[in-house]
């Protein structure tokens, strides 16, 4: 199997290195998109799109910038898988998509749960607000609401409840609804579950105001499910290395985070971003855009492109063919883990580094 | 490669030097003056000050906490470009790359992120690599884990606690211990809401008192040089002081350092319940030997507070300025981060700037009270230059104390103190002393066979101006920065300890993990090729 592309055309590596970094230098506005790489890649890319002034987007940065809205608008309260795993009394799932995010959730976080330090066991209380789809899932978990529709009112008429606010009549019963806020108001530990992959941000925010004002009397805490394609740890990298989350510029030199701005699809599809690398190293994945500017893709070798892309360079995944560091949603950080199939496969940060070399651009200094 | 510092004042305290002289290094080292006097390069520090490289012992520059910040305070930085630091956008945590920058620029060469979750070590190296050209370390932060609080419930023995630090340690590269409100963050998961030091955390059984006390013996015989690194009990309360001062009482004649001790020097005297005990503390200080204490000096404007004391900074976070916040209840410790912004207008907050000042002023031995603003609880390390001018001058407080609330003052000793540090009292606090107290006996002054890390300052009245920007700052030995701006941009080192340890504690750490969370414990180690880069971390010998 090939290791790179030009135009669909098999090519050898250095070629395609070189034809790479040409179109990085030719660019006016390029773009960083998809960036689902661990550390290693997230800190080369980004690095590298300080030196072109580049924009930096994250293909699951729709979900990961709501529940930073979220955050950043209000507050919110957290926990971990683990925290949850062992010390959830009472469990308040939310929304659909929840499987999807974590095909585990149901082997983790059905069981019984334990005294904090493990001793003791005792039943959980589950409660799952409108699972949608994932219904079928829902095991010993009490169904409140079934579609996503119904989801606003809910959480507006509960967190209504939990404050002794009085409400309108709903689509949920005022007894059925009376006793989940009692049941949350009674856990000595309670976690709120969602993914922001299918919650509006009004939502989230509703729901992270319930888990706020439950602890008014008791203690409650909210634990986002993770999007994929290390989202988390690419965020991490972009605080750290640019102050900003995603969907961030470098064009002027200096970082600037404008989420509506950055936003890849918006770039291309108006005509702004002139050349994009696409970089998908977990997964096959493609861009979900309609114009057509050049592409880079540092991606699997499998990859089919709707159209092929002006240079393809086949990298490894992380975890599998090469170690890495990535998020790790169990210990909810960041981890050093090792190759399961190490093979010869280019990691992103090998690719981009070799790239970066044969650039004409000097790099920044700040 | 020989360079020669030419002519400045070496102000040298760990030496007992303060002479106009020359500095010469040769090899990334501090070497004694050749017989031929012959410099491949020199440099001229005639009129000018010349001190080692500052350490800081206590600043929160890396990870998840400080991170967070950074992402929930984007406004902070809107559209900006480098800033000057004193504006808000210098509080909410710089990226990495800024930070090395402006420590360097001010003459520091070593900075101790001092609250690294051991689960987030990863993440914290991580972050501190991309720190350029200072070096810098951790503290790893026990006492609200399980595994701790298990052995302490069943009275194992301390060889058992011994062997669980020095694993800590090495796990997590760390170059000490940090224990944090002890079992505060275990408490708050069950819904306890006060935790003073003699409380116990339920399930457990086991008191705040017991597991400092527990942590305190281990360090010292593990030979680690960093005593515990003590984070008391009810921050930032009226009458906190109290908790401190039986935290000092506590110490028992063996070494113990408290952190940001401004935050616990108010009682509750006045109109309003609030008032400084900084004189209390400081005389306890004074008398207690063995205690170290560095300040968490507050400074007015605009910052974000970042902590693991997850129970204070819960019950802080309807303070919040702006209104958002983060709470996070992680695996053993918590987190939080709260926006806040320091008013010079502000009754409590101009009691806590006096009370800060006060303890620097108050506690009489340089060797024992170390300079921090527990960045960025307190102020941003920005900050500093300001607050050295400050404790170097009675004059230039009067001026501040004019301006704040006079009710504020009144409850403080402030304005009847008239200690002016000296230059040599700043390098002891700021070179000489966190070297030993850090255990790097290779840093922090200017003998030779020390790291060539020097700082050369101009003599400048202006002390603030002075202190903001080096003429000169050398890190093993090669120019980093002149007159105040960065010259190159290497990174440093991260540094660590890792004392002997019954080798069984592996195994039972492995099975624990994979008993209580279904994981390898690999996953909280740090290993050398996940940072990446040469030799990623130095090993700082124990003290036995």
């Amino acid at each position: 199997m090939g290791q790179a592309w030009i135009d669909g055309m098999p090519a050898a590596l250095p070629t395609a290195v070189a034809a790479a970094a040409r179109l990085l230098d030719a660019s006016r506005q390029p773009v960083i998109a998809g960036l689902g790489t661990d550390v290693a890649g997230a800190r080369a890319a980004i690095a590298l799109a300080q030196r072109i002034g580049a924009a930096v987007d994250h293909m699951n940065a729709d979900a990961l910038l709501r529940d930073l809205d979220v955050m950043r608008e209000s507050g919110a309260m957290l926990t971990t898988p683990h925290e949850t795993q062992l010390r959830a009394d009472t469990l308040l799932l939310v929304g659909s998509g929840l499987i999807d995010a974590w095909s585990e959730l149901p082997q983790h976080l059905f069981g019984a749960t334990g005294a904090p330090d493990g001793r003791g066991r005792r039943e959980r209380l589950i409660f799952w607000l409108c699972p949608g789809r994932d219904g079928g899932a829902a095991g010993k978990a009490a169904i409140i609401g079934h579609e996503a529709g119904e989801l606003p009112e809910l959480l507006a008429a509960l967190r209504a409840r939990v404050n002794g606010r009085p409400v309108g009549k709903i689509g949920v019963s005022a007894p059925e609804l009376d006793e989940l806020a009692g049941a949350l108001k009674a856990a000595r530990f309670g976690v709120a579950v969602w993914s922001a992959a299918e919650l509006d941000a009004l939502a989230i925010e509703m729901l992270c105001g319930i888990v706020n004002d439950l602890n008014a009397t008791t203690r409650f805490s909210g634990l986002p499910l993770a999007p994929g394609d290390n989202a988390v740890g690419v965020q991490q990298v972009c605080g750290w290395m640019m102050g900003f989350a995603v969907r961030s510029g470098l064009g002027r030199t200096y970082p600037v985070h404008d989420p509506w701005q950055y936003r890849a699809a918006r770039l291309v599809d108006s005509g702004e971003a002139d050349c994009v690398l696409w970089i998908s190293a977990y997964r096959v994945a493609t861009p979900q855009w309609h114009g057509d500017p050049p592409i880079i893709a540092l991606a699997p070798a499998d990859t089919k492109f709707p159209t092929s892309p002006r240079i393809h360079i086949a990298v490894g995944c992380p975890g599998r063919d090469h170690e890495c560091v990535e998020y790790c949603a169990m210990i909810g950080t960041l981890a050093s883990v090792a190759a399961t199939h190490r093979s010869k496969a280019l990691s992103v940060a090998d690719a981009i580094a070799s790239i970066a070399a044969q650039l004409s651009t000097e790099p920044l200094s700040c | 490669m020989l360079t020669r510092i030419e002519g400045g004042r070496v102000i040298d305290p760990a030496n007992d030097r303060d002479e106009i002289g020359d500095i010469w290094m040769g090899d990334g080292r501090i070497v004694e003056a050749p017989l031929d006097a012959r410099a491949d390069a020199t440099y001229n520090a005639v009129g000018k000050i010349v001190m080692a490289g500052a350490i800081d012992i206590h600043s929160h520059i890396a990870g998840w906490s400080v991170n967070t910040a950074r992402l929930l305070l984007p406004e902070f930085r809107l559209g900006s470009a480098v800033r000057p630091g004193t504006t808000p956008a210098s509080s909410a945590g710089w990226p990495a790359f800024e930070i090395g920058c402006l420590y360097a620029a001010m003459g520091f060469t070593t900075v101790v992120e001092p609250a690294v979750s051991p689960h987030y070590a990863l993440h914290a190296h991580l972050e501190l690599a991309d720190i350029p050209i200072i070096d810098k370390a951790t503290l790893a932060v026990l006492g609200n884990d399980d595994f701790l609080l298990s052995l302490m419930r069943a009275k194992e023995s301390a060889a058992a606690v011994r062997d669980y630090v020095a694993w800590t340690l090495a796990a997590t590269r760390s170059l000490g211990i940090k224990v944090i409100n002890a079992g505060g963050a275990a408490a708050f998961k069950e819904n306890i809401r006060e935790f003073s030091l003699d409380d116990v955390v339920p399930s457990y059984d086991v008191s705040s008192r017991e597991i400092v006390k527990t942590l305190q013996r281990a360090v010292t015989d593990l030979g680690v040089p960093h005593p515990l690194h003590v984070h008391c009990n009810n921050l930032g309360i009226a009458g906190s002081a109290d908790t401190a001062l039986a935290t000092i009482a506590a110490a028992d004649g063996l070494p113990l350092h408290l952190a940001h001790l401004q935050f616990y020097g108010y009682g509750k005297e006045g109109e309003r319940g609030f008032s400084s005990a900084a004189a209390h503390l400081a005389e306890a200080v004074n008398a207690a030997k063995s205690v170290t204490i560095d300040v968490g000096q507050v400074m007015f404007g605009q910052t974000v507070t970042v902590s693991l004391d997850v129970l204070r900074q819960f019950k802080a976070r309807n303070q919040a300025r702006p209104r958002k916040w983060a709470i996070l209840d992680g695996d053993a410790n918590g987190a939080g981060i709260v926006p806040y912004n320091y008013r010079s207008a502000d009754f409590y907050n101009a009691v806590q700037w006096a009370v800060g000042m006060e303890l620097f002023l108050l506690i009489d031995d340089p060797w024992r009270v170390f300079f921090t603003t527990d960045h960025p609880n307190g102020a941003p390390f920005t900050a500093y230059p300001e607050i050295l001018a400050l404790l170097m001058s009675r004059d230039l407080r009067a001026q501040w104390i004019a301006t704040l609330p006079a009710a504020a003052i009144a409850v403080t000793t402030l304005p009847s103190i008239n200690r002016e540090y000296s230059l040599v009292e700043i390098a002891t606090m700021t070179r000489a002393a966190p070297a030993r107290l850090l255990g790097l006996w290779d840093r922090g002054h200017l003998g030779a066979g020390a790291v060539a890390d020097v700082a050369v300052y101009e003599n400048a009245p202006d002390r603030a101006k002075m202190f903001r920007s080096a003429a000169l700052v050398f890190k093993h030995g090669a120019l980093v920065v002149r007159d105040g701006m960065p010259t190159q941009r290497g990174f440093g080192r991260a540094l660590a300890i890792e004392p002997g340890r019954d080798r069984a504690i592996d195994r039972r750490m492995k099975a624990y993990y994979d008993s209580r969370y279904g994981l390898s414990d690999d996953l909280i180690k740090v290993p050398d090729h996940a940072i990446g880069g040469p030799e990623p971390f130095e090993l700082v010998p124990c003290a036995r």
